[in-house]
């Protein structure tokens, strides 16, 4: 089955991250496809680029990024939540007059409808919250 | 089917309650993190009526030391069991 997930909880401070990686991985063990992460609210921060963890500690954005070179799952950052956090990529960055992205590939930047879209055109669609 | 996914204790929040509301006779309810304390034998009460359609999530009642003290009538899955649960529903809701 074709799988999206929904992270809408942020890094290190929720669980829901943290559940949405198990989640995420158990379901590639069992034959599916996790083609679509979509964060939302502060899931976003998920896509800081300058995340610093300590190293005896989870890489949370490494692990979704390690999904994405491996599976090829689409990582969606919803724009009017990021840019309200501070997570813009180089573009954003120099519409907004800013010194330097802190989102970067890849994450991408997408809007709401892509929301939508993931809900409609997979099979599943899974909801991490704080 | 659906599936209802709830992450908060009845000690915690009511939102238990809106989930029960939206449930049809056939939904599945299962606990995850924080959610999982609603399985202990004291708690379980609030989710009468569930018979074999209320689940645990195995690693979030070992996370909170709880493994193995969930009422009886609870069926505790692993996180592959949770996946195999959105399998066979056609939707899954989540409340928090």
């Amino acid at each position: 089955m074709r799988y999206a997930l929904l992270v809408q909880g942020g890094p290190y401070s929720h669980q829901a991250t943290h559940s949405a990686l198990r989640f995420a991985e158990a379901l590639i063990r069992r034959g599916h496809h996790l083609e679509t992460v979509f964060f939302y609210h502060d899931g976003v921060y998920n896509a800081a680029r300058l995340l610093a963890p300590p190293q005896d500690e989870p890489h949370l954005g490494d692990a979704w990024r390690r999904l994405h070179d491996e599976h090829g799952t689409r990582l969606q950052v919803c724009i009017a939540a990021g840019l309200r956090r501070g997570l813009l990529d180089e573009r954003e960055a120099s519409r907004h007059g800013k010194a330097g992205g802190s989102l970067e590939a890849p994450f991408e930047l997408t809007g709401l409808g892509q929301l939508v879209d993931a809900g409609l055109s997979h099979d599943r669609l899974i909801t991490f919250a704080p | 089917m659906i599936l209802h996914i709830l992450n908060r204790s009845p000690l915690d929040s009511r939102v238990y309650r809106q989930a029960l509301t939206a449930m049809g006779p056939d939904d599945r309810l299962l606990l995850i993190e924080e959610g999982v304390q609603g399985a202990l034998p004291q708690m379980v009460r609030h989710f009468e009526g569930l018979d074999g359609r209320l689940f645990a999530l195995r690693e979030d009642l070992i996370a909170r030391g709880l493994e193995g003290r969930c009422a009886d009538g609870v069926l505790v899955i692993d996180v592959e069991g949770f996946v195999t649960l959105t399998e066979e529903a056609d939707k899954s809701v989540s409340w928090f």
